[in-house]
Formats: structure tokens, C-alpha cells, sequence
């Protein structure tokens, strides 16, 4: 049986974003998914929504978890029932990540990531002022 | 299979960490089962050297 408890005196945390979690207490069930499209380009120059996720593999092709079959008997002595923790200090928590202070169940958990860079052609570095002017 | 474990003191001083990203995670206690996954894909035809044009003309 899971019986343990946690104890963490400090916890400094600065940025939780894109379907992460911060938990304490104890979970049953923890299901995350993110995904994103990193697009960068030379010159600051964005169109909106100009593409979909379904047009790169990288979201489409499925990723073959194992079916959970533990056929394992687990005896668990907890002798000081107790994990203890002093400070805990991390600057980000991003793309279905988590920071978790207590027991838990099922964890299951998806991040995917497009990177897309985007430059001007050899010769032509200096349309940026161009395009600003437009702007 | 019997799994026998003896889970005596445990006590952490400091934790420091930068980033935790892409599907990973801190974890304080115990669990059951945790299935992450992450792809990241960033291939050499990634790199686009032309005109800024949309990726997509059309997708609203």
C-alpha cells in the first residue's frame, strides 16, 4: 500500500505554462498533452494561424506506449513512513511537465514539438529594414 | 514474482533545477505507473531560406 508522506519545507517555483501541473496533495489519475508549433523567423513577421498540426508527422505519428501489465507481487516495508525534503527550487515547468509532491496513481503524459526556422535568402539581410517600413 | 522492498529514511536536502520540460517531471513519493513521451522534431528541411511567405497559403 502506498502510504508514504511527503514533507517539503520550501518550494520556489517561477513559471508552470503549457499544460504542466504543479500538485500537491496525492493524485489518482495525472493525463497531460501539449503540443506546439515553434516558428522563427529573421525578421519579426508572423501571419496569424498559417498551418495546421496535422501537416507534420512530428503530431501525427502515434507513439507506442506498452500496455501496463506488471504481473509482480510488491511488498512494501515503509519504516519511517516519511520523504523528506528540504528546499526545492526550479525556474520553469513547460510542455506537459509537473512537479508532483505526494503519491500517485497513473501518470501519462505527451509533449510535441515542431521547430521551424526561417531566414532570408543570402544577399537579401537587409529587406528586414524593408519590411519594417511596411510594418 | 514476489517484490520485496524495505523503504528506510529518505530525507533530501536541496533540489535545484533550471528547466523541467517536454514531459518530464519532479516527483516527491510514491507512484504506480508513469508513461511520458516527447517528440521533437527540428529536421534539416526545417530550415527555410526564402521570402517570408505563409508555411501554408490557404489555412485559416
Amino acid at each position: 500500500m502506498l502510504q508514504r508522506t511527503s514533507c517539503v519545507d520550501n518550494i520556489r517555483i517561477k513559471q508552470v505554462t503549457f499544460a504542466s501541473t504543479l500538485q500537491i496533495g496525492d493524485s489518482r489519475i495525472i493525463n497531460q498533452f501539449s503540443r506546439a508549433i515553434a516558428l522563427q523567423r529573421e525578421a519579426e513577421l508572423f501571419f496569424g494561424s498559417e498551418v495546421n498540426f496535422s501537416s507534420y508527422r512530428a503530431f501525427t505519428s502515434p507513439i507506442p506506449f506498452e500496455p501496463i501489465y506488471e504481473p509482480v507481487a510488491i511488498i512494501r516495508h515503509n519504516i519511517p513512513p516519511l520523504i523528506k525534503v528540504g528546499n526545492i527550487d526550479i525556474k520553469g515547468v513547460s510542455s506537459s511537465s509537473s512537479l508532483h509532491i505526494g503519491n500517485s496513481g497513473h501518470i501519462h503524459s505527451e509533449a510535441r514539438v515542431k521547430h521551424i526556422r526561417q531566414l532570408l535568402p543570402y544577399g537579401h539581410e537587409q529587406d528586414i529594414i524593408e519590411l519594417n517600413k511596411l510594418r | 514474482m514476489i517484490f520485496e522492498v524495505y523503504n528506510r529514511e529518505l530525507c533530501v536536502g536541496n533540489i535545484i533545477i533550471t528547466g523541467v520540460a517536454s514531459s518530464s517531471m519532479v516527483f516527491v513519493g510514491d507512484t504506480e505507473t508513469i508513461q511520458l513521451a516527447s517528440a521533437f522534431d527540428t529536421p534539416a528541411e526545417s530550415l527555410i531560406i526564402g521570402p517570408f511567405v505563409p508555411l501554408q497559403s490557404g489555412v485559416e
